[in-house]
């Protein structure tokens, strides 16, 4: 899906997206641009929540519309209905992946999105077991 | 879950609980698998042979450093950089989901591992059979990391250019470290790689936490 009102040279992953060969040459205009999606973060580039990891799930509290929000804030709440990680979140509305935390944060702390972490951070050997059972049951 | 960093910590944790047992299903436990390797190995390849979705990109910064060919020395500042980071998943029950993140292979992203790897159950390193020192610096880093996993041979045209053996041998790895030929196009193939690499991580965890014996569902992180 494509939310409203994202700027352009965020829907293209080209615009920002440096070559994989030379990924931090200064000289790049890219190092520029990756310091651009960040404006949407009034220049904030650390969250609160830092234990938000790609993987993490996080959804929207059931009736959470708020009124007035960014039109970032309303596409992570449209996107959060059902559980979803931050990775999905960040690459579904082509947000930047920092940015995407720090948002999803800001909209955790107002309480419209819950972050559903897992507190012990090694998955513990019956959790292994199970996704490898599952694997050999689905393939 | 609690994350919330104000003073009313207490009271919104009561609240989210509160809501959550209302109103709110579950989410799924998140399972982290990574994929790594050298560009161009078919880590892409790999991740969406095996994924529901189409794999999907993230864009995050990543700290690295200069290191290698154009190593400035010790002053060397370490610098940010925006990496796309391709990943995938699969659903193996309501309650569990499997990710495979694809990480960028050069080696000067080393750094930025650390933060992806986190909770992550294991990694499967692929290597092109012709470039094998490209996987070098990831094998290098999951072992440093004690990180579980498996060293997946990608048979691009059906055929390796070394047998397991000799490759085993060039990676110099340690003999209980699993190396495998897979095809990173074929989803049964990538299925049974990633179940090595499950394997290894099953030791691993057993060896810190026992199993409990039972077979029922897990539930962690969840009031």
């Amino acid at each position: 899906m494509e939310p409203r009102g994202v700027p352009p040279y965020l829907s293209d992953p080209a615009a920002t997206r440096p070559s994989p060969n030379c990924p931090d040459r200064p000289a790049d205009p890219a190092a520029t641009l990756a310091l651009r999606p960040f404006v949407i973060t009034a220049g904030r580039v650390i969250g609160d929540d830092t234990r938000m990891g790609f993987e993490t799930q996080v959804s929207a509290l059931p009736g959470a519309r708020p009124a007035r929000l960014t039109p970032e804030a309303n596409a992570i709440i449209a996107i959060c209905q059902r559980p979803i990680s931050v990775a999905e979140v960040s690459a579904r509305l082509r947000l930047h992946f920092g940015v995407t935390k720090i948002l999803i944060g800001d909209l955790h702390s107002a309480g419209h999105i819950i972050i559903h972490a897992v507190d012990d951070e090694s998955p513990d050997p019956d959790t292994i077991l199970r996704v490898i059972h599952g694997l050999r049951a689905i393939f | 879950m609690d994350f919330v960093p104000s003073s009313d910590r207490a009271l919104a944790t009561t609240y989210d609980a509160h809501l959550m047992r209302r109103q709110t299903p579950s989410a799924p436990i998140p399972i982290k698998i990574i994929i790594a390797g050298g560009f161009g190995v078919g880590k892409t390849t790999t991740v969406g042979a095996i994924s529901e979705i189409s794999p999907l990109t993230t864009e995050a910064e990543m700290t690295s450093a200069s290191v290698g060919i154009d190593d400035p020395g010790p002053t060397s500042a370490k610098s940010t950089t925006t990496v796309a980071m391709d990943f995938g998943c699969v659903t193996i029950d309501q309650t569990l989901k499997l990710y495979l993140f694809g990480t960028p292979g050069q080696s000067r992203f080393a750094f930025m591992w650390d933060e992806l790897i986190r909770g992550a159950v294991g990694a499967l390193v692929i290597a092109d059979s012709n470039r094998l020192n490209d996987c070098y610096a990831s094998i290098d880093y999951f072992e440093r990391a004690d990180m579980p996993f498996a060293v997946g041979v990608n048979a691009f045209d059906g055929h390796l250019a070394h047998d397991l053996d000799e490759i085993r041998w060039a990676l110099a790895i340690n003999e209980n470290i699993p190396v495998l030929r897979f095809d990173a196009r074929d989803r049964v193939s990538v299925r049974d790689a990633l179940l090595v690499v499950l394997e290894r991580a099953l030791d691993h965890a057993v060896r810190r936490k026992p199993i409990r014996g039972d077979a029922g569902p897990v539930h962690m992180g969840l009031p």
